[in-house]
């Protein structure tokens, strides 16, 4: 018999769930001393980042699984947006703006969590029905796909008037989301989406992702594997979208964007595709860097000067890092690792081999 | 260890097909010709062989036995089961599986779980996956590499991998595309024992595609050979040896 390592059933979960426990604890910590010592713009700077951080855990889910890069996520994020609204937005204003809603939303008002109930299975939905054609794309192809997908969704929700208000916005949106509000639905999309990853249909998805052709003489269903993580995802963001407009308490459909689009998926980029640590590693990195700058393109007083640097720094300084992460460790800050578990035997190893 | 093997959890049974056939199948790519008419029968109990230079068709066929190919004309024949239309998911469900010439490992995964992902494509949970995989990679002698991750193993264990990955919950057929390339002789011995025992272990018919002479007259029941696309001979490993048509158009090319 070669050794088998042969572990107790609660060491194995403990070593199996540790990743996500890890970062469930960082970001309560976070949240935590956030919301004790910080001042009224950090809490709002908090709620921000813990929402992109559910939206890009959901665009992780199926690009970091799948292997297919999406330009698409944010549309569900815009669906799920929009979906919560007309369940939350006072029934007298949706009757006088929203006339083409039916009837169930636009005569009733209800309470955002079966709004945000909703948000999920419309977006999941729409996830499922244009997954189920766009699934059988691989590389670049699906991506081009998902960015039209990204495109239709956003012209739609800018014209149809009676249903969106179109460029008019969406107003009165109950503004209920802050920071532990956020933290709650962010520790479940950390969850789900961690949960998915070790499942049997992660696990085949990730195997479809290193080389289709095997996982297929695997027996493995690759299509629906991918529509799997795509509904999934989709419903993680679209619970996003649904938080984002709560917190905003007004909504328009430029809001989820090209812009957007391209910040989620900077985040993910600069964290590393390949780990759930890696998505809210990108996350909480870049909104430093972001917030750094924008504070010092407001204007920083030192001594006797103000230090300021241009409007737009923003951008190219967030531009810049991600050059510099792609060039330098391509595979993203955390290289498509999940935080160790330091205890046990591989880890003692590791330090004993450290310290010799 | 053999036995848990064989112990296919509820509700999976192992396929009952007793024979894999081709009748008459052509392949063409834009006009050029890749098979022509070829036909040939693997039995359950035996180690089919099948050679031919390179170019020959050899790789074409087996693409076309586990319907990763379409054939242009003809047909293949599973346990008297007509498969046209059956995508290469269908042909590992119903029991055909397949190892490559280049391997395909997945990469970043472990060696564990690349050897789980067919059991869980078969309809397993994680953790009788998991066991299955386990004594699947101790079958092929790789039990120690269980958590290396497949893309840092030497290219002949990941040739073990993949024949343990295609032998999980024992098919009815697998099908071996040239497994000893690039091995020394001594890992030839190995690889040829392991390949002799399938039939018996698994009660699995093999399919052995090889450019290793020795490999393949050592442990082949029936061999057939094919060149430019044709059938141009089958029989047995001492009839095979003796065919002047196979000495001139294979055997003869390697002096």
């Amino acid at each position: 018999m070669a050794p088998v390592s042969k572990s107790t059933p609660h060491a194995s979960m403990l070593r199996r769930y540790w990743p996500l426990a890890a970062l469930c604890a960082i970001l309560t910590v976070l949240v935590g001393v956030g919301s004790l010592i910080g001042s009224d713009q950090l809490q709002v700077t908090l709620t921000e980042m813990l929402i992109r951080l559910i939206v890009v855990v959901g665009i992780y889910t199926f690009i970091g699984n799948a292997g297919i890069l999406s330009f698409g996520h944010i549309g569900f994020m815009c669906v799920g947006a929009y979906a919560a609204a007309w369940a939350t937005v006072d029934p007298t204003w949706k009757q006088m703006m929203l006339t083409g809603l039916p009837d169930f939303l636009q005569q009733n008002q209800y309470g955002f969590l079966p709004a945000v109930a909703g948000a999920a299975v419309l977006a999941g939905l729409v996830a499922l029905v244009i997954g189920a054609a766009i699934m059988r794309l691989s590389g670049i192809a699906g991506s081009i796909a998902t960015f039209a997908l990204l495109a239709i969704v956003n012209s739609v929700y800018s014209n149809w008037e009676s249903v969106t208000a179109a460029t008019s916005s969406i107003i009165g949106v109950p503004a209920v989301v802050g920071p532990w509000v956020a933290w709650m639905f962010a520790i479940g999309a950390l969850v789900l989406a961690y949960v998915f990853q070790v499942s049997r249909f992660g696990l085949m998805l990730r195997a479809s992702r290193d080389d289709e052709v095997a996982a297929k003489s695997s027996g493995v269903n690759v299509v629906r594997m991918r529509l799997i993580a795509f509904v999934v995802s989709a419903m993680i963001v679209g619970v996003a979208g649904a938080l984002y407009a709560h917190f905003l308490g007004i909504l328009t459909a430029d809001t989820f964007y090209l812009s957007m689009t391209f910040v989620t998926l900077a985040m993910l980029v600069v964290g590393g595709v390949g780990s759930l640590f890696g998505a809210v590693a990108g996350v909480i990195v870049v909104t430093v860097i972001v917030e750094v700058l924008r504070h010092i393109e407001a204007g920083v007083p030192l001594g006797g000067i103000t230090i300021q640097i241009p409007q737009g720094s923003q951008e190219i300084g967030l531009g810049i890092a991600m050059a510099l992460i792609l060039i330098f460790r391509p595979a993203g800050l955390t290289r498509g690792n999940e935080i160790a578990f330091p205890f046990g035997r591989a880890a003692r190893r590791k330090r004993k081999a450290a310290a010799s | 260890m053999t036995d848990e093997l064989h112990v296919l959890p509820p509700g999976i049974e192992q396929p009952q097909a007793s024979e894999l056939v081709a009748r008459n199948i052509f392949v063409q790519f834009q006009g050029l010709t890749a098979i022509a008419d070829v036909s040939l029968k693997v039995e359950r109990h035996e180690v089919f062989g099948l050679i031919g230079p390179n170019g020959a068709g050899k790789t074409t066929l087996v693409n076309c036995l586990t319907g990763f190919q379409r054939p242009t004309s003809g047909s293949v024949v599973l346990g008297g089961e007509d498969t046209t239309g059956w995508s290469s998911v269908k042909f590992r469900q119903q029991g055909v599986a397949r190892t490559f010439q280049a391997g395909r490992l997945f990469r970043d995964m472990t060696v564990a779980e690349n050897v789980e992902v067919t059991a869980l494509g078969l309809g397993m949970s994680r953790r009788a996956g998991h066991q299955h995989a386990m004594a699947m990679l101790e079958w092929v002698g790789l039990a120690d590499r269980a958590d290396s991750i497949a893309g840092t193993l030497p290219y002949t264990d990941e040739r073990r991998v993949g024949i343990a990955r295609a032998l999980v919950l024992s098919p009815a057929f697998v099908l071996l595309d040239e497994p000893a390339a690039g091995m020394s002789d001594a890992e030839c011995d190995d690889l040829m024992h392991t390949i002799a025992a399938i039939p018996r272990t698994f009660t699995c018919g093999v399919l052995l595609i090889e450019h290793n002479m020795g490999v393949i007259m050592g442990v082949c029941n029936r061999i057939h050979v094919l060149d430019g696309g044709r059938t141009i001979a089958e029989g047995l490993p001492s009839d095979i040896q003796r065919d002047q048509a196979v000495i001139s158009a294979y055997l003869g090319m390697e002096g």
